[in-house]
């Protein structure tokens, strides 16, 4: 663009009735974005147009700028009003999500671990079921309508009876809250059996696992002690699958989510990763990079890689998932869904990392196996690694609206709000992109974070610019594939029968 | 000369233009270095700031420690100037996420709430504000010139609104 401006020269001014905008150069074009997160590709030649204050009224360009809101007179301020606030609705609840780390022991030993696990002897790190009732309390006090319970760990099927006892209490005091409820469990599923999983069928509890890929490269990350960690994870996504259909759930739509951490042996599999997940049934594959957090920051040096590799990595792998697609086979990549949802339309998936300002405190809350209570899962990872920055609380002394309130979460909102950052401020992707603080903190220092040197920046750039790409290709068929991407289904069956009295 | 450098071994001191930098940001990019640096701010001349890093531990690059300081200034410096342009945006956004997670107070802050002489005709709730003042009737609301006038008011504006 630099070099644009200086062919122009001093024929460069100020475009009249244009409303601010932010501009990137994608695929030989320019994308333009307006505050609405509206967007369109110019070309160089129209750039210039637009540099010199050349846009006349009746040609083309003049008229695809105006369609899409990028001049002040043909805008609808009501209407965009309206649009802005129904983008930024999630400010009017408070956490949905709140993840229990019932545990932190754990059966399995991943290289990448975040959750700092302990070993199956450190019962002293087991969440006791008062703490738990704590935990449920203070979840039913958020303002949100909908909140769910996420069981994390080390892995929660080690403390089992908590967290049935948590669940139960759950749903007994919930009567008073008539919220919509949901539980979800977070667990490698070595230790699931046939009398634990009726119970979690029975109690609709959403099942998410780990899948690092094909088994020589899940097995070679993580070390089952007397087992093969992928085949108890395939064996039990395979049965658990079969409960859904056996209940007459619709397989497309209910079926175990598993989620890939992307390591630096992963990244030489990008389509193995991807039939991988397919074989397993998934219609979703969360192509995640590996976390600077717990056990990573230590074995960074066998798990960490550049962030240009990654996005080669998710270009290869993403375009595999569209091959799949033309070919009729439905699955999605979970980046892109969320992006191209903020992209293509005014919905707002509400994915606490990517949102601005992001969910730290006022979206999720995390509360340790001790009560501790975190903005983050990540902020009580770095507790756990030995820096209490994060911590807001614990559920012995601290109130729910105390908790919202805090100096800490204030800071995290003012930090995430990408529209006031440097770099951000610039960018074309600010209408759609956000940040977790908590990264930030852990990688260079400040919530506020340095975006051009910040890996998060580097891979939502990535994603954003190879999405961006195909969107400028304009080729029918891909489009109808990622407007697909967006669509949502919701699972009702996850949540619980709402009975306030 | 608005910054100058003094290179040397594990350590630099830059002097800049107290003008060109704010001081917050100048604070503000020397807090970033104290976990690996130890961290001095001097004066050394009207409106002439120094400010020497010296690395804690050995085998640190001067050349790279003073760039790292001005990017970090830099950064400091141009997000106190764009949060000063939106400092009501900011404000708007960062009430309206805390004040939708927080939800209204309820009863158990009412009653864990320190009344004393001071704080009495506190009314956080607005339960003593008038009906014209809450819903800006005309030709009430500046009737109303303090809180225990407009408590006084609230039956009768009741009965008028109904």
């Amino acid at each position: 663009m630099t070099q644009l401006f200086t062919e122009v020269g001093q024929a460069a001014k100020a475009p009249s009735g244009l409303v601010p905008f932010r501009f990137r150069e994608v695929g030989g074009d320019y994308l333009l974005s307006n505050f609405l997160g509206d967007w369109v590709f110019v070309t160089k030649d129209e750039m210039r147009s637009l540099a010199r204050g050349e846009l006349q009224t009746g040609t083309p360009l003049h008229d695809k700028l105006a369609s899409k809101n990028f001049l002040r007179d043909s805008i609808d301020a009501a209407k965009a009003a309206e649009r802005i606030a129904h983008k930024k609705r999630f400010l009017n609840y408070g956490p949905n999500l709140h993840i229990a780390v019932v545990t932190l022991r754990c059966n399995e030993t991943c290289v990448y671990c975040h959750a700092s696990r302990a070993n199956m002897d450190a019962v002293h790190t087991d969440m006791t079921p008062e703490i738990g009732e704590k935990v449920v309390d203070l979840m039913l006090q958020s303002t949100s309508p909908a909140v769910t319970l996420e069981f994390q760990g080390g892995e929660p099927l080690v403390n089992f009876p908590v967290m049935k006892h948590m669940i139960e209490y759950a749903l007994a005091r919930n009567r008073a809250y008539g919220k919509e409820l949901e539980f979800t469990m977070v667990s490698n599923l070595a230790m699931m059996d046939e009398e634990k999983l009726a119970y979690l069928i029975d109690r609709k509890v959403q099942i998410c696992t780990s899948i690092d890929g094909p088994e020589h490269i899940h097995t070679k990350q993580r070390k089952l002690v007397g087992g093969n960690s992928h085949r108890e994870a395939v064996k039990w996504i395979e049965r658990i699958n079969k409960a859904y259909i056996d209940i007459g759930l619709d397989p497309t739509l209910y079926h175990v989510e598993a989620l890939l951490t992307t390591t630096r042996e992963a990244l030489k599999l990008p389509r193995e990763i991807v039939d991988t997940y397919v074989s397993l049934g998934c219609r979703a594959i969360f192509l995640r990079p590996v976390d600077p957090f717990g056990f990573a920051g230590r074995t960074a040096q066998i798990v960490e890689y550049d962030r240009s590799a990654y996005n080669e990595f998710y270009r290869t792998a993403v375009e595999h998932i569209l091959d799949l697609n033309r070919k009729g086979e439905q699955v999605l990549e979970r980046y892109a869904s969320i992006f191209l949802t903020k992209i293509l339309g005014d919905e707002e998936p509400n994915f606490l990392d990517i949102r601005s300002p992001s969910g730290s405190g006022i979206g999720a809350l995390a509360y340790n196996y001790d009560g501790k209570i975190f903005t983050s899962d990540e902020g009580r990872m770095m507790y756990e690694t030995g820096d209490p920055a994060f911590q807001i609380g614990d559920v012995f002394s601290s109130n729910y609206r105390a908790l919202m309130k805090h100096e800490t979460i204030r800071a995290l909102v003012m930090a995430s709000i990408r529209d006031t950052q440097p770099d951000c401020v610039n960018c074309a992707y600010a209408p759609y992109c956000g940040v977790q603080p908590e990264h930030s903190y852990r990688t260079q220092g400040t919530i506020f974070g340095r975006m051009r040197e910040s890996t998060t920046c580097a891979v939502h750039k990535g994603i954003q610019d190879f999405l961006f790409g195909k969107l400028r290709e304009n080729d029918p068929k891909t489009t109808e594939i990622l407007r697909r991407w967006t669509t949502v289904r919701a699972r009702t069956h996850f949540i619980q029968a709402s009975s306030a009295s | 000369m608005s910054m100058s450098f003094d290179l040397g071994e594990g350590s630099v001191r830059v002097e800049f233009d107290e003008g060109l930098y704010p001081r917050d940001a100048i604070y503000g990019a020397a807090y970033v270095f104290i976990d690996r640096c130890y961290v001095h701010l001097d004066r050394v001349a009207d409106k002439r700031i120094q400010v020497s890093l010296k690395a804690k531990k050995p085998g640190v690059d001067s050349q790279a420690l003073a760039g790292e300081f001005q990017n970090e200034l830099l950064g400091q410096a141009w997000r106190q100037k764009i949060v000063e342009d939106n400092r009501q945006f900011v404000e708007t956004i960062t009430a309206r996420a805390l004040g939708g997670a927080a939800g209204p107070p309820g009863l158990d802050e009412l009653l864990s709430m320190d009344i004393g002489e001071e704080t009495a005709f506190d009314d956080p709730l607005g339960i003593a504000m008038s009906w014209e003042e809450k819903y800006k009737k005309k030709g009430k609301t500046s009737d109303a010139k303090s809180e225990g006038e407009a408590a006084a008011n609230t039956e009768t504006s009741g009965g008028e609104a109904s």
